[in-house]
């Protein structure tokens, strides 16, 4: 299921709401647990089963790593650490990059593995790293045991961040599993940032989409430059509003239950560099690979030399987490470059530059890197990057340009100003009686615009004619 | 906020969602959408085996958009929105001048146009009677420049150009005769075929081919049957705001008598009159089957002139306004629709005594059709 459907919406949600509150504060956590499993096995029931390995496999580590240390055998929790590591880690392979390795190898002429075919259970990258840092932590100390496996499964299957984010730690959420605070001020809050989310992600990143997509699937003849930039903004913009409307929308759900999640995006393009930008972008999924990766290796308390590999090990992982293709790799590996480079020497070149050149800097990287995230095959990835740097077959802008363009600067310049802390800024500046006034107002037209682009989705009229 | 502000924000959010919820189950489900022209889904009852296999969560899926309260309502505001963002199109149509809407077209899937256009080829080169060929062009083309500015739009000439190279066939160019009159209301604003004005014109193309003199328009009188038709452009943009088509006649249908083959759920061949003009369907969404009564698998027109040649014509939908034109020319006009008529075509000629086959097919569906490979077999 996804939050930016009809039946999410109208059917299940309120279904949820009124089911949990009024259950007793004791069977909260079960009453949830069942509708996280509806959520999740709602797409593909046979992988309610993933979630059910998942749950016994973390609970189970959870215990015995708690076991071990408790006995002073650190040995045994050590192995019960890279136990739960390696069934977590052979989930996600098996189910996201089995398939991949098996046709990148059979291209290659190794025919080793066979193609299975593999449907990519929703949200398996999120859920993973999820329960793979509980037992971690609870190794560290940095997390108590659960030992009530319907808690436990609450926080595995907890639906409002299960299939796209932001990464929860167990530790973060260990108290608000125990006892949480529902209150009428927390609900609101969290309608507040629902809808934001949900008119970012339907209203704003769907409608973007559709130009990028106009671009994207143009031939290599008729691409001109001033073409791919319009694509790759609309894009930058799309992912942005998706990704970061889907995060809201999860931390809005999840006040209305009583949950508090930490904030996932931070106006991520009023970054001035690279190492900036991805400290405000999809922080959660970055300060994982940080707790658990990169410090783990030394971070950057080693040598030159090390640290360089750090990065690279750090950066190619983040890219293939992104999805099971070559191009994820390359992208990862794309910002290692530009990290590393900013670590070593061009961060303190680049704070001598004048603002809004430090803004360009970061701006104009990060497009182009999302040019190399959003084309999966090669080929055309090289025909649209050089298109970008002015070797386009359409030559530098031709009419349907202008066509898009003006089509879509509304949009465009909406979305600019959503992706910016302007609005927020704005919000806070008015007084308190025109803010209880507009609030109500703007919470419905968010919700009645989404709801008319969301019918409007699944409008489909059968043109008989077609003939 | 205060408290209370904060339960009147709660209680709004939730109560917006329950009220479609509500209303929902309230108003009872609708069967048939005329503006999509399906029928919608129904409440599914799940069984073991379709909640396991998710296709009982998928077709309720169906069933609660399908059914969602004020569906065309939401349609039509998404519209709105959409103009009012400055977007120049919507769900692939173009809003453009002169209160017109027209179908994008996007350029065809090459493999697909050759393969038909050798099956074309392929069926003339085998047949023992002329067969005529042309392809209609669409509003995207003929009216090109009431299109928004640089609208994308593939090239339907080049269609042409291929399909006007080919060996064996009789090729006309229907284009010329539309572009000359592409001043005149030659396609309905609100769908996407030919009036009948255009059809005309069409017409002349034909004879000229034929060597025929075309009646002219002059000894015709219009009829204005319908006032109000909103085709298939209005349904699918989801644009409510513009004026209804009217649906003109020109050929009165005296001593014209239609029939339509079919079979019955049993497989027997069933014969059922059918009229040049259905005036039934004025009274339906679907007005443009009007027109001999719509789709058909194969149909026969039969005219008092039991003297003029017999034709075949292997063709869409576009033919159905055409036909009208010909009766004075023919004694009889076959209409074959390969979509739903797999006889064998050679055979169908010899039997039927047919003197001239014309395949006429408008761009659009000629270049992404599936079932020319019938023509050839």
């Amino acid at each position: 299921m996804v939050f930016s459907s009809v039946y999410f919406l109208f059917l299940y949600l309120p279904a949820v709401l009124l089911i949990y509150y009024i259950t007793p504060l004791s069977w909260r956590n079960g009453v949830l647990l069942l509708f996280n499993l509806l959520f999740y096995g709602w797409g593909e029931p046979r992988y309610i089963l993933i979630m059910f390995a998942s749950i016994a496999i973390d609970y189970t580590h959870g215990i015995l790593v708690t076991r071990c240390k408790r006995r002073g055998n650190d040995r045994g929790a050590r192995l019960a650490v890279a136990s739960s590591v390696f069934f977590n880690l052979a989930l996600l392979f098996f189910f996201k990059y089995w398939d991949f390795l098996a046709r990148s190898l059979s291209a290659a002429g190794v025919h080793i593995m066979p193609v299975l075919n593999i449907r990519l259970p929703i949200g398996i990258s999120f859920y993973t790293f999820q329960t793979m840092s509980y037992t971690i932590d609870v190794y560290r100390g940095d997390a108590r045991c659960q030992r009530n496996i319907i808690t436990f499964g609450t926080f595995v299957t907890l639906f409002p961040q299960l299939i796209a984010g932001p990464i929860i730690k167990y530790k973060d959420l260990d108290r608000q599993l125990e006892k949480r605070t529902h209150s009428p001020e927390r609900f609101a809050a969290g309608v507040q940032i629902f809808v934001v989310g949900l008119a970012k992600k339907v209203l704003l990143a769907n409608n973007l989409g559709m130009l990028w997509d106009a671009y994207k699937a143009m031939p290599a003849g008729q691409l001109t430059t001033a073409g791919a930039w319009l694509g790759i903004w609309a894009f930058s913009l799309q992912l942005y509003f998706d990704f970061s409307g889907y995060s809201d929308m999860a931390t809005g759900l999840g006040r209305m239950l009583g949950f508090e999640f930490s904030p996932n995006f931070r106006y991520p393009y009023t970054a001035r560099s690279i190492t900036q930008f991805w400290r405000q972008w999809h922080i959660s999924l970055g300060s994982w690979f940080r707790e658990y990766l990169y410090i783990p290796l030394g971070g950057s308390r080693v040598g030159r030399g090390r640290l360089f590999l750090n990065l690279l090990v750090v950066w190619a992982a983040t890219g293939i987490w992104h999805g099971a293709s070559w191009n994820f790799l390359l992208w990862g590996l794309y910002f290692a470059a530009l990290l590393i480079a900013e670590k070593f020497f061009l961060l303190t070149w680049l704070e001598r530059l004048p603002r809004p050149l430090q803004h360009l800097y970061t701006l104009f990287f990060v497009l182009v890197s999302w040019a190399i995230f959003a084309v999966e095959d090669f080929s055309h990835m090289g025909v649209y990057l050089a298109a970008l740097f002015g070797a386009a077959k359409g030559g530098l802008a031709d009419g349907t340009v202008w066509y898009y363009l003006r089509s879509y600067l509304p949009m465009l310049a909406v979305g600019c100003t959503a992706a910016l802390p302007l609005g927020a800024q704005a919000w806070n500046r008015l007084k308190q009686t025109p803010r209880l006034v507009l609030l109500p107002v703007l919470l419905l037209a968010g919700l009645v615009l989404s709801t008319a682009y969301l019918v409007d989705a699944t409008y489909n009229p059968f043109l008989y004619f077609r003939f | 906020m205060s408290k209370k502000y904060c339960i009147f924000i709660s209680a709004l959010f939730c109560a917006f969602l329950t009220v479609f919820l509500a209303a929902g189950a309230i108003t009872p489900d609708r069967a048939f959408s005329p503006l999509e022209n399906r029928t919608l889904e129904q409440l599914p009852s799940p069984t073991v085996k379709t909640v396991l296999n998710g296709s009982f969560m998928s077709s309720f899926e169906a069933y609660v958009t399908d059914q969602f309260p004020g569906r065309d309502i939401w349609v039509d505001m998404k519209a709105r929105t959409e103009k009012a963002m400055g977007k120049q199109e919507n769900n692939g149509v173009y809003f453009c001048k002169g209160d017109a809407l027209i179908a994008r077209f996007d350029a065809p899937d090459s493999t697909q146009l050759t393969a038909n256009l050798n099956y074309v080829n392929q069926f003339a080169a085998k047949a023992d009677i002329p067969v005529y060929f042309s392809l209609i062009p669409s509003a995207a083309d003929v009216w090109a420049d009431r299109l928004p500015a640089g609208a994308p739009n593939a090239s339907q000439t080049a269609v042409l150009q291929q399909a006007a190279a080919l060996p064996d066939v009789r090729w006309y160019d229907t284009r010329a005769a539309l572009t000359a009159h592409s001043g005149e209301d030659i396609y309905y604003r609100t769908d996407h075929h030919w009036t009948s004005l255009g059809a005309y014109y069409g017409y002349t193309a034909l004879m000229g081919a034929l060597g025929k003199t075309p009646v002219s328009l002059s000894q015709y009188t219009k009829t204005t049957r319908s006032a109000d038709f909103y085709g298939t452009l209005f349904s699918s943009s989801g644009v409510r705001w513009i004026a209804p088509d009217a649906i003109d006649t020109y050929v009165p249908e005296d001593g014209i008598t239609v029939t339509s083959f079919t079979y019955d759920s049993k497989g027997t061949p069933v014969e059922e009159p059918r009229a040049l003009y259905d005036t039934s369907y004025l009274s339906v969404k679907d007005k443009y089957s009007m027109f001999l009564g719509g789709n058909q698998s194969l149909g026969v027109v039969r005219t008092p002139h039991t003297d003029k040649p017999k034709l075949l014509i292997i063709r869409d939908s576009y033919a159905d306004s055409l036909v009208p034109f010909l009766t004075p020319h023919f004694s009889e006009i076959h209409l074959l629709d390969l979509r739903y008529s797999k006889l064998s075509i050679s055979g169908y000629i010899q039997e039927q005594g047919i003197d001239q086959a014309l395949v006429l097919y408008s761009v659009p569906n000629f270049v992404s059709d599936r079932n020319l490979v019938w023509i050839a077999r």
